[in-house]
């Protein structure tokens, strides 16, 4: 999966019972790719010592603050690895 | 409950844990001096402010920093992006209608070695839990007052992006040299919880 | 996972403590504590992930309680403890 800035996506609902760097607050909302940030280990993986971890894109992902909060005119950006992520079309 | 209360166990309990780590050879003296040693001499918002001073003195720099800040803070001397503790740095320039901020909502991540440690207040629940969700209110705290229609953005550094906010140049700053506008700039600048 | 720290969006933490700007550290355990961590993570003893992972499974009445570098403690220990790398500690 490559994402090209300004592809939509979703984060994910799943909570998984382990480490991970979703923030709650973008799980399941719908945001646009900012740009892709590189190639980086998965954190659910080195944090349960799977070794060699899952390396994965991470992407810049910014979500519109009235989708996040009902109000709100600012732009959130949170990173977030592939995995985290599905097209939201 | 006074400070002094609060402190004791901990300090207590830190000695313990040191003495058993160091007995263990887990980790020797002069490695956890050479930590600190490192943290106090090469760790400060000088550096941030460097960057930013080149990037306002330059366009070319201010254009690689903003597309490979890794490179452009190489160029410059700072290692960013060494093994164990590397990062992407990544620029976020404010413009006149756009304003960008830094939060790390699930932990207190931060480019330690170009902005220095970190104050507590970006380590407090009240500044990530609020950033995200009320900027602006959060912005008047630090008595930044932006224009109702300045585009905020706020960044959470949820990955192995570290964030550096390039503030706009202040007016009247033409004449200055490049050591004059580094000392314009201020750690909250960097964050982006200042105007500067 | 949904746990303590994940607190970006909750409401009613009050205002920004902008008086905590001094130094790096407040207590001098703070930067032993800073310290400890940094050479332990730079021998490869556990992760940035098992870290954070630790300090993260501290329940959340107590993690929100906890001070910064009080949370460090609480998962350096933990994590030395797991990966038996130390005996238990009385913590105590």
């Amino acid at each position: 999966m490559t994402l090209s800035p300004g592809t939509r996506v979703r984060a994910r609902l799943a909570d998984p019972d382990h480490h991970t760097r979703v923030p709650g607050y973008v799980r399941g909302q719908t945001g646009e790719v900012v740009e892709a940030a590189g190639q980086w280990p998965l954190p659910d993986d080195r944090a349960r010592g799977i070794t060699p971890p899952r390396v994965e894109t991470v992407y810049s992902v910014r979500f519109p603050a009235a989708g996040l909060w009902g109000s709100g005119t600012h732009w959130v950006v949170v990173d977030l690895w592939e995995s985290y992520l599905e097209e939201a079309g | 409950m006074g400070a002094g209360h609060a402190e004791q166990p901990a300090a207590v309990r830190v000695r313990h844990l040191e003495e058993r780590v160091l007995a263990a050879g887990l980790a020797s003296d002069g490695e956890m001096d050479a930590v600190l040693a490192r943290l106090y001499a090469h760790a400060s918002p000088l550096n941030g402010a460097r960057i930013v001073a080149r990037a306002w003195s330059d366009p070319g720099y201010a254009a690689r920093l903003l597309a490979d800040g890794n490179a452009a803070a190489a160029e410059l001397g700072f290692d960013t992006a060494h093994a164990g503790s590397g990062y992407r740095l990544k620029a976020v320039a404010n413009t006149p209608g756009a304003h960008n901020m830094i939060v790390c909502t699930l932990c207190s991540c931060y480019p330690v070695s170009l902005l220095g440690p970190s104050p507590s207040w970006y380590k407090s629940l009240p500044y990530r839990s609020r950033a995200v969700r009320e900027p602006r209110a959060v912005l008047a705290e630090f008595g930044l007052d932006l224009p109702p229609d300045t585009q905020i953005v706020v960044w959470d550094a949820s990955a192995e992006n570290r964030f550096l906010v390039l503030p706009a140049r202040p007016a009247g700053t033409d004449g200055l040299a490049e050591k004059e506008l580094a000392a314009l700039v201020t750690r909250n600048g960097l964050i982006g919880t200042a105007a500067v | 996972m949904s746990r303590g720290h994940d607190i970006g969006g909750q409401t009613g933490f009050g205002p920004v403590p902008l008086g905590e700007d001094g130094q790096p550290f407040e207590h001098d355990w703070e930067a032993r504590v800073y310290a400890l961590n940094g050479v332990l993570r730079a021998r490869g003893l556990y992760s940035v992930d098992e870290f954070r992972d630790a300090i993260e499974r501290i329940p959340p009445q107590e993690y929100l309680g906890l001070s910064y570098y009080e949370r460090w403690l609480r998962a350096i220990e933990t994590v030395l403890v797991e990966k038996d790398l130390l005996a238990v500690l009385e913590t105590g």
